[in-house]
């Protein structure tokens, strides 16, 4: 007789994990909106810190924006252009070259645009070294092995969410997004059923150091509307500032989640937002079908504050399937997030091996139903998913997602909010 | 964080325009200046190889005036033939700036003048146009965070106990140039008072991170905000909010108060200059915490212990430590000097 022991072990291969290294790029695009959109998609794709900005029809002196090389010191330079704008970018480099040629190390110059414009780029590039790069997948290979150029063996983490998200299509059939947060970086990245991913790296955007971001773009306040108890914005700032000089800090009180999920919200808005200007199609994020919530994000104690961060945040739309999957623990379904919207009260029908349901759904609310298994979703909305340990949740609040300004009004709409999701539960009275 | 007596070295960024710098080599004072240069105005670009029948990298042999001399108007910069002569003039007072890549030059007004001054005693190791470089021995103490611009001064202690407030009161014009160790908080008003009274800077437990937006705008970063601005300096040591100092920092603070120091705000760093036997420092740094909601940094009893894994109010379950009578989670505790 013969017994079979299996396949013969295979040898686990450590790996290291991680960010790698933080590259600060300066972005230089000619007149064409073309160009500016080009090196956004690249910088977001490659996760990039853009921290400079040169139109290169800029009027600004030449010294200002020398200045402002300097000041920003980059590790690379980025540019987009056509041979018609060669004069105008060769002054925004006469710049680079006042600003940066003592820096150490020297930053690289990437020119996105075909070879002719980039050799007639190189004189006035002198003494950086440039590449010349045919188009922006070229570019995104060669900025990605410079991250990695300090640790040639390790795995980009943006580069482990885009194959999380192609894992999501395999299992599931359909196009999946991974939301995924961390201390300093959002990431959004789509993967379509059809083939082709869509990727948002946001540096400079996570629930820890890298909150700077959050407070130029949305203030304390903007933090502040997602808390459901009432605090003021320079209490909050102080708990921000040293929750981000924490890093790895844990929440240990209710409030103290609060703010982490409130700022989670907003990384991932400000995820959006960043895809909406690099003129990606953010409509095409909200409506996929599957969604996977990796990092910190994932990490909240309780599955309903996961997903009610990955819904306040994003706003998707349509019938979604919601999972997540925490840095140190297994994938978990979360269950099924419902929108709908209009002024008028909403009827939906849900059909599951348990049988036929059918619920009148205010306008405005947020609703959650124990229902459980293979769900088809008709009336309203129509689509079809799986409801995990927190049923269906239906989302009537409308998008985008009305919160009153008074603090008044608005916190017992935060109260309803998390009550119904199950978020906060010993908490509400 | 944490005193220590050792070797620093000090980066030194410079604007553009730099005149005059030390070399490498030359040994400085903290507040000796390093660097001075010109603040510039939008730079006029001039016909230059072009208007000569040059090539571009011919330029430089017939320059008449090296690239970064500051020039009266009217002045030949450049000139080739003799008889049948061209020559590209200063249109304006200003500094040759730049030569092009195809060889044209850039002139620039002259609208003030800038000084970068030394943080540290010791000797320039890098000096170029983007950075000077000081490296030499102090104690240090590590920050927080640092906003403003670097500061140098005197120590001194205006505060009684290292939990007590910095009183606005307390600051006038008579301790102006010094850097004052403030205590738990310094407020945005004991900031904006320093600095009109020409206090050096602040040196503090904790800045509440309001008031920071109130004083420095933009520039309140989580981080610090090094600039060259005249704006109030201050050094946070522990946190945002308040957070009274351990009497392992506070107690050297006190006892080198009257010796000159620096603040470096790019690494949120205090240099004092005093022998390396002016202090005794403690033998185990003090282990800090953050609060359960974040509210504030406070020192917590030495004696911590592994608590294993315990559930916290907000529902999260992770290994903690105990100390004394409370329970934190053990990534909300660390030294005091451990590197963040």
């Amino acid at each position: 007789m013969t017994v079979s022991t299996g396949e013969p072990e295979t040898p686990v291969e450590p790996s290291v994990v991680g960010l790698a290294r933080h590259l600060r790029v300066a972005l230089v695009y000619g007149r064409d909106a073309r160009h500016r959109v080009l090196l956004s998609r690249v910088a977001l794709a490659a996760s990039l810190d853009a921290v400079l900005a040169v139109a290169a029809d800029d009027r600004g002196s030449l010294v200002e924006v020398a200045q402002a090389f300097r000041d920003a010191s980059p590790d690379a330079v980025l540019i987009a252009c056509d041979g018609r704008e060669l004069r105008r970018v060769a002054v925004a480099l006469e710049a680079l070259r006042l600003g940066c040629a003592f820096q150490r190390p020297r930053p690289t110059v990437h020119v996105v645009a075909d070879a002719r414009v980039g050799e007639r780029l190189r004189p006035a590039a002198n003494p950086f070294v440039l590449d010349v790069h045919a188009d922006a997948t070229a570019a995104l290979v060669a900025l990605r092995a410079l991250r990695r150029s300090a640790q040639p063996d390790s795995v980009l983490r943006d580069e482990l969410v885009e194959d999380a998200a192609r894992a999501l299509v395999a299992s599931t059939g359909s196009s999946g997004l991974v939301v995924d947060v961390t201390e300093t970086t959002t990431s959004c990245v789509l993967a379509r059923a059809v083939g082709g991913i869509e990727s948002v790296h946001l540096t400079r955007a996570g629930i820890g150091a890298s909150v700077d971001r959050i407070l130029a773009e949305v203030g304390a306040d903007g933090v502040r509307r997602w808390l459901p108890w009432p605090i003021d914005a320079p209490a909050l700032l102080e708990r921000i500032y040293n929750r981000a000089r924490w890093p790895g800090a844990l929440p240990a009180s209710e409030l103290a989640l609060a703010i982490e999920m409130a700022v989670a919200r907003e990384t991932i808005a400000a995820a959006v937002r960043a895809a909406e200007r690099a003129s990606i199609d953010v409509s095409e994020l909200r409506a996929a079908p599957n969604m996977l919530v990796t990092g910190r994000a994932a990490g909240f104690p309780r599955p309903a504050e996961t997903l009610l961060v990955l819904v306040d945040g994003l706003q998707p739309t349509g019938v979604v399937t919601v999972w997540r999957e925490p840095d140190d623990g297994r994938a978990e379904r979360l269950g099924l997030v419902v929108t709908v919207w209009g002024r008028r009260a909403a009827k939906l029908r849900f059909i599951s091996a348990a049988g036929r349901e059918e619920h009148r759904i205010q306008s405005g609310s947020l609703v959650r139903l124990p229902l459980a298994g293979d769900i088809d979703v008709t009336g309203a909305a129509r689509g079809h998913g799986q409801a995990g340990p927190l049923g269906v949740l239906i989302d009537a609040r409308g998008r985008p997602l009305p919160l009153p300004h008074r603090d008044a009004e608005r916190l017992p709409v935060l109260v309803r909010w998390h009550q119904s999701a199950g978020a906060f539960p010993g908490k509400h009275p | 964080m944490g005193w220590r007596y050792a070797t620093w070295s000090a980066d030194h960024p410079l604007p553009i325009g730099r005149v005059e710098r030390a070399p490498v080599g030359d040994r400085v004072n903290a507040g000796d200046v390093l660097a001075a240069g010109l603040m510039l105005a939008t730079p006029t670009r001039l016909s230059g190889a072009r208007r000569l029948g040059l090539e571009p990298d011919d330029l430089d042999r017939v320059l008449r005036v090296p690239v970064g001399a500051e020039i009266p108007a009217r002045t030949v910069i450049a000139r080739t033939g003799r008889r049948f002569a061209r020559a590209v003039t200063a249109p304006h007072d200003g500094r040759v700036l730049q030569i092009t890549a195809d060889g044209d030059l850039y002139l620039a007004p002259v609208v003030g003048r800038w000084v970068i001054r030394s943080t540290l005693d010791g000797s320039v190791t890098r000096s170029d146009d983007a950075v000077v470089t000081v490296e030499g021995s102090a104690w240090g103490l590590g920050g927080f965070a640092a906003y403003g611009p670097d500061a140098v001064g005197e120590l001194l202690l205006a505060v009684d106990s290292p939990s007590g407030e910095l009183s606005p009161g307390r600051l006038d014009v008579r301790i102006g140039g010094r850097i004052v160790i403030g205590g738990a908080r310094v407020s945005a008003e004991a900031l904006t008072r320093a600095h009109a009274c020409g206090i050096a800077g602040i040196v503090g437990g904790a800045v509440p991170a309001a008031g920071l937006r109130v004083v420095y705008d933009d520039g309140a970063l989580v981080g610090g905000f090094a600039t060259r601005e005249d704006r109030p300096t201050v050094l946070s040591l522990i946190g945002f909010g308040a957070a009274a100092l351990p009497r392992e920092l506070f107690g050297p603070l006190k006892a080198l108060a009257g010796s000159r120091a620096a603040i470096h705000t790019a690494t949120a760093r205090l240099f004092v200059f005093a022998p390396p036997d002016a202090i005794e420092t403690a033998t185990t740094a003090p282990s800090i915490a953050i609060a359960a909601d974040y509210g504030g940094v406070r020192v917590v009893p030495a004696d911590c212990a592994a608590a294993g894994e315990a559930e916290f109010a907000s529902g999260v379950r992770a290994q903690a430590v105990r100390c004394a009578d409370e329970v934190f989670p053990a990534a909300n505790v660390r030294r005091v000097d451990e590197p963040r």
